[in-house]
């Protein structure tokens, strides 16, 4: 896919870019990320009662947070979409 | 362009000297640009290829891991089993001595040794396992369709015979789909049918996925410059969807998917891995003993006494098993006793305890090596059974957000070489009037 917007055509100079600034990229990746792990070692540390919910909750947010960014999409095709 | 204006060669020392300065930053930056777009497509190759190779078999994998995620419940439901229900005894009735039912198994079977006595992790059952001889066992290997172990399945309360193996003889009973469908996904999922070249290969798929997830980070990074988090694209070309859905779901799910991946290559590593410890600390341990014959059953000292020495020699364990000395992995004159931890971290650590079955001493306790330790603890980690049936849920729908990367993926890839293709058959002057698969322009529109 990377032709669409590869890396033999820098994009910084195109009108796009001037409608779209620069956004932090990684806050949202990083923090699904430590959820994720979160979620996984206190279900196999913890092990009981309320670090087993933890889990539960820390591990179903990125997908939650997935299926919330797909229902925007879907749900105004003209919109860009995304969390800003 | 102002570096080539004619005239700068004759002018003074002090304009040079900028001159030579400006020339020296431009190329500092041209090739600090160049180096940036080489170094991503770099980067842009390695994903391509990296994901290509492992692609196909993640597929198989992710598919059929999902009904071994739930294969418990799946017997349950659609096999169910057939084993009497257990005697109701009031609370708190004492086992009886394991030594019990070990002679009630020779009994049983007068002339057959018993090789494993086991007690059930959750059911009040000890299941003994017996053969004709070591030696039947050790032939068995050469024909794949023989079995001359067999089982008995003993109350350990009352010592009654609960359940007894199928015998030889017996025709076995018909398959069920249940069975047929479940054992195919396993074998896919473990081995590709393909034992342990199988294995082996899968787990340097393994490998091949985990490389394949960085570099696709590195590439979600450059992608994502002046896009928010989440955004999808779909008011134009839609490969920019297949882009914006492959980033998505890629990093929601890239921690999980690295953690299910390295710990599935880890795990494929199991027989490698044994087999060192085995060739290595093991037969350090059992040098002394190994030429010793192996004693008859009927002079041993007490299995019972043997567990209750090995859970003193790991304290913090509890002991799930004993083989008789004889086994092909232990020692002649030894009693194995397999200790586990008791707390779910360390419930898949194991520590054999050897007992001298001549004198019932202790002989010593060999917890397993680092590499044994990361391979068990890192079990639980892709097999998601430690938190209950919810993460078990969650493991599936994460598994299937995987699928949407790998199909996205997928498909982003065809799309490309769909647009090679169309480029060159354009360049051969057929009229294509397909204009949906031109991103590049969109892009820029």
């Amino acid at each position: 896919m990377m032709n669409a917007v590869s890396p033999e055509v820098p994009m910084p100079s195109s009108p796009v870019s001037a409608a779209r600034p620069p956004v932090a990229v990684w806050p949202w990746p990083i923090a699904l990320g430590l959820l994720t792990i979160f979620g996984l070692l206190s279900a196999l540390l913890g092990q009981h009662g309320i670090w087993l919910v933890l889990s539960w909750v820390a591990l179903s947010i990125p997908l939650i947070v997935t299926v919330v960014c797909l229902i925007r999409a879907w749900s105004r095709p003209s919109n860009k979409g995304g969390l800003s | 362009m102002w570096l080539k204006r004619p005239g700068t060669k004759g002018e003074g020392r002090g304009f040079a000297r900028i001159l030579l300065l400006r020339l020296t930053l431009t190329r500092i930056c041209e090739r600090a640009v160049f180096m940036t777009t080489r170094t991503l497509r770099r980067w842009f190759v390695v994903h391509k290829w990296t994901s290509l190779v492992c692609t196909l078999f993640l597929l198989i994998v992710c598919v059929t891991g999902l009904p071994l995620l739930f294969s418990e419940q799946i017997w349950d439901t659609f096999v169910g089993d057939d084993d009497p229900p257990y005697e109701v005894l009031p609370p708190g009735t004492p086992n009886a001595s394991l030594d019990v039912i070990v002679e009630k198994a020779k009994a049983l079977y007068p002339g057959q040794i018993i090789t494993n006595v086991d007690p059930d992790d959750d059911e009040p059952a000890v299941l003994v396992s017996m053969a004709p001889s070591w030696q039947a066992l050790k032939d068995d290997d050469k024909y794949p369709d023989r079995n001359s172990s067999h089982w008995i399945k003993f109350d350990a309360r009352t010592t009654k015979v609960l359940k007894q193996s199928r015998p030889e003889t017996e025709p076995k009973p018909p398959g069920t789909w249940t069975g047929l469908i479940m054992g195919i996904c396993r074998r896919l999922h473990v081995s590709l049918f393909a034992y342990l070249p199988g294995r082996l290969f899968l787990g340097l798929m393994g490998g091949v996925f985990v490389a394949s997830l960085v570099s696709g980070t590195v590439l979600y990074g450059r992608f994502m410059k002046r896009l928010p988090f989440g955004s999808v694209r779909r008011d134009r070309a839609s490969r920019l969807t297949w882009l914006d859905l492959h980033n998505l779901l890629g990093a929601a799910t890239l921690v999980w998917a690295t953690a299910v991946g390295f710990t599935g290559l880890v795990n494929e590593l199991q027989t490698p891995l044994f087999g060192l410890w085995r060739v290595t600390d093991v037969r350090q341990i059992l040098r002394p003993y190994a030429n010793l014959p192996v004693p008859s059953q009927d002079h041993l000292s007490s299995v019972q006494a043997a567990f209750e020495t090995a859970a003193k020699a790991a304290p913090g364990n509890e002991v799930t098993g004993l083989s008789f000395p004889g086994a092909s992995f232990g020692s002649p004159v030894h009693y194995v006793l397999w200790t586990r931890g008791a707390t779910p971290l360390r419930a898949r650590l194991f520590t054999p305890v050897l007992v001298d079955a001549r004198t019932g001493k202790l002989t010593g306790a060999y917890p397993m090596p680092w590499y044994l330790r990361f391979l068990e603890i890192s079990r639980p980690l892709h097999f998601g059974d430690y938190g209950g049936m919810p993460l078990r849920i969650l493991w599936a729908l994460l598994d299937v957000v995987v699928i949407g990367v790998l199909v996205s993926g997928l498909v982003l890839w065809a799309g490309k070489r769909k647009i090679a293709t169309d480029a060159r058959l354009r360049a051969l002057g057929y009229d294509l009037d397909d204009t949906d698969g031109v991103p590049a322009l969109a892009e820029r529109a």
